[in-house]
Formats: structure tokens, C-alpha cells, sequence
């Protein structure tokens, strides 16, 4: 890809309930110069106002789907809105801003299509030792079951050409959609690069995030999708 | 020999179910084939099902029998789940749709 204006790069926010945190996090991107665009996943807060507010574009599901057909939603959006590059981020504040470059720089510099993000090359503070394991475990699947050699499987800071979105069509609403995606990649036969990231886990962001049950489910989704066409 | 006739018209039945279902989702035909088919051989050859289940551990045949309803059923209720999962996809299509159509870019 070649170098792209940060006005063409489309950060895409899934959020769901996030009123306590959306506007620092749409403000603090926006303000780095990027075009925000805020799913509400069916919110029963003022997630939505507050992202307006403080000036993303608010696409509303009617009901709630899951983060994966947020996701999906918001690359539909961009791409129809001409976007180069693509980057999803989450609304809980755990992600930091100027990681955003250095994914677009190694998109760039690397000449891949899809930069993951990974706390495991980066950092992790206050990562609970539970969740690494939990972690690390859907990692080691990830890598048996796409072949990519990936370090972190559920991070979902990543970035993405115009090319590379196109390719991405995930069909599972809810968790699973993180290995849909690696899947998706690996399929496209698209070149990938994993970048070192920071997530600062807050209590907000952990009483939020999965938990040790979700992934009996997740991998209950994954296997039910590859039952049916 | 009537039991044998309803029950072998009820079997083709979900054989011709399995096979229009095929093309959505092709191991629960197969399964089902599989054990239709394992149902009509034994309603017209029940002597084996006694041996059947005496190899494997039940000891009655109409056990058995008992046992492979309940996997019928099973595959049924699979295939519910996957149909639910067909029809969310496409309620899916439809919300992003609307939703996109009514997007609201920033007031700036």
C-alpha cells in the first residue's frame, strides 16, 4: 500500500453500552486526524449521542448483533465511503491511539494488505494471568487451525488496506469472528504482519471483556458454521 | 407387514428430506441418510437388530431401535440450529443494510 492521508483512514469502532468511555475515545482519535466511524451495536445508553457528539459517524443497528457484525458493518461502510485503509479498534479505551500509525507504517513499509496488532510482542499491563492463559490457548488453536503463525488471535486492533478489507466477509455475529478473521486471511493468500501493541487494561475494560465460558462458545460457533454453507 | 409398510413410507420420507437438504448443509443429510438407512434395514430385518444389540452392549433390539430415534432426533434439533443460524445471517444482512442507509456522518 502506498502512503495514504490520515483523512482516508477509517478507524472502526463496534460498541455496545459504552457510554461511560466512547467520547475520550472518539475524541482522542478524531483528534489524531483519522474519519471515525461508531457501530452502536444496539446500546440501550446514549452510546450513540455521545459518539456523534464528539464527531464520529453513528452507524445504529437496530438490535444487538455482536462485535463480529459490528465489525462487518463498519468495513461495509467504509469501503462504500472510499476508505484506503481500515483499522478497527475498541471502544473500551484499552487500546492507545498512536499504535494506529505504526500499523498503517508497517502496512506501508512491509507491503502486506492486513497488520494484526499483538499485546504479546508489545505489552500487556495488568493483563490477568487467567485471561493470558485463555489467551494464549486460543492462540496456539488459531495457529493449528489457519496456519498462520500468529502471536495474539483475539486483539482487536488491526488495520487493513482497501484490498484487504474487501476480502474480509465475517459471518459469525458474535466472539468468533476473531478466528473468522485469521481464517479469512489465510484464505485470501493476502500478505500479513503482526505489530507489537500496547492495551492497558483498566477494571472498565476487564469487567467488559471475555470471559473464561465464552470461548466453549466460540469454539461451539466455529465448529456449527463449517456444518452448513 | 403393516407396521413394516408405515414405517418404511415414514423412513423414505426423511431419506427424501436428506436429500433436499443437501445442498445446505451436507453432513447433516449424511447423517441422516445414515441413519435412516440403518432404521429401514432394521424394520425389515428386526432379527438383526436383537444381534446388533447384543454385540454392542444393549441386549434388546427394540432398545436399539429406542437409541436410534433419539439420534434421529438429535439431528433434527441440530438441524433446527442450523437453520436459526441461516435465518440470523440473513436477518443480519437486512439490520446492516438499514443501518447503513441511515448512517449519520459528524455534524462538523
Amino acid at each position: 500500500m502506498d502512503p495514504v492521508s490520515r483523512a482516508h483512514v477509517y478507524v472502526v469502532i463496534p460498541a455496545y453500552n459504552e457510554g461511560p468511555v466512547i467520547s475520550r475515545v472518539v475524541l482522542e482519535v478524531r483528534r489524531a486526524g483519522y474519519a471515525v466511524v461508531v457501530v452502536d451495536d444496539g446500546s440501550s445508553d446514549a452510546t450513540a449521542d455521545h459518539a456523534g457528539a464528539a464527531g464520529a459517524t453513528v452507524i445504529a443497528h437496530p438490535f444487538n448483533l455482536g462485535q463480529g457484525a459490528a465489525l462487518q458493518t463498519g468495513i461495509d461502510y467504509a469501503l462504500v465511503q472510499g476508505a484506503q485503509c481500515i483499522v478497527t479498534f475498541d471502544a473500551d479505551g484499552q487500546h492507545r491511539v498512536s499504535d494506529i500509525s505504526r500499523l498503517i507504517e508497517s502496512l506501508v513499509r512491509e507491503r502486506a494488505d492486513f497488520a494484526l496488532g499483538s499485546r504479546f510482542l508489545g505489552q500487556a499491563p495488568n493483563l490477568p494471568l487467567l485471561r493470558r492463559l485463555m489467551l494464549q490457548a486460543a492462540t496456539a488453536f488459531s495457529r493449528l487451525t489457519t496456519g498462520l503463525q500468529v502471536t495474539d488471535t483475539h486483539n482487536g486492533l488491526r488495520a487493513m488496506t482497501r484490498r484487504g478489507a474487501a476480502a474480509i466477509k465475517l459471518r459469525q455475529n458474535r466472539m468468533a469472528h476473531a478466528s473468522e478473521y485469521l481464517s479469512q486471511i489465510a484464505r485470501s493468500g493476502l500478505r500479513y504482519v503482526e505489530q507489537p501493541v500496547t492495551i492497558e487494561y483498566t477494571a472498565y475494560s476487564l469487567a467488559k471483556g471475555q470471559k473464561v465460558g465464552d470461548a466453549v462458545l466460540i469454539l461451539l460457533d466455529l465448529f456449527a458454521r463449517r456444518l452448513y454453507r | 407387514m403393516i407396521a413394516q409398510l408405515i414405517l418404511s413410507t415414514l423412513l423414505a420420507a426423511i431419506l427424501l428430506y436428506a436429500w433436499t437438504e443437501y445442498r445446505r448443509s451436507p453432513a447433516v443429510a449424511i447423517l441422516t441418510v445414515l441413519v435412516a438407512t440403518a432404521g429401514l434395514y432394521f424394520v425389515w430385518v428386526p432379527e438383526h437388530s436383537t444381534r446388533l444389540a447384543e454385540l454392542v452392549g444393549i441386549g434388546r433390539g427394540v432398545d436399539l431401535m429406542l437409541y436410534i430415534w433419539v439420534c434421529l432426533s438429535l439431528i433434527v434439533l441440530l438441524n433446527l440450529h442450523l437453520k436459526l443460524r441461516t435465518q440470523m445471517e440473513l436477518i443480519t444482512t437486512l439490520a446492516r443494510e438499514i443501518a447503513i442507509a441511515a448512517a449519520k456522518p459528524p455534524k462538523d
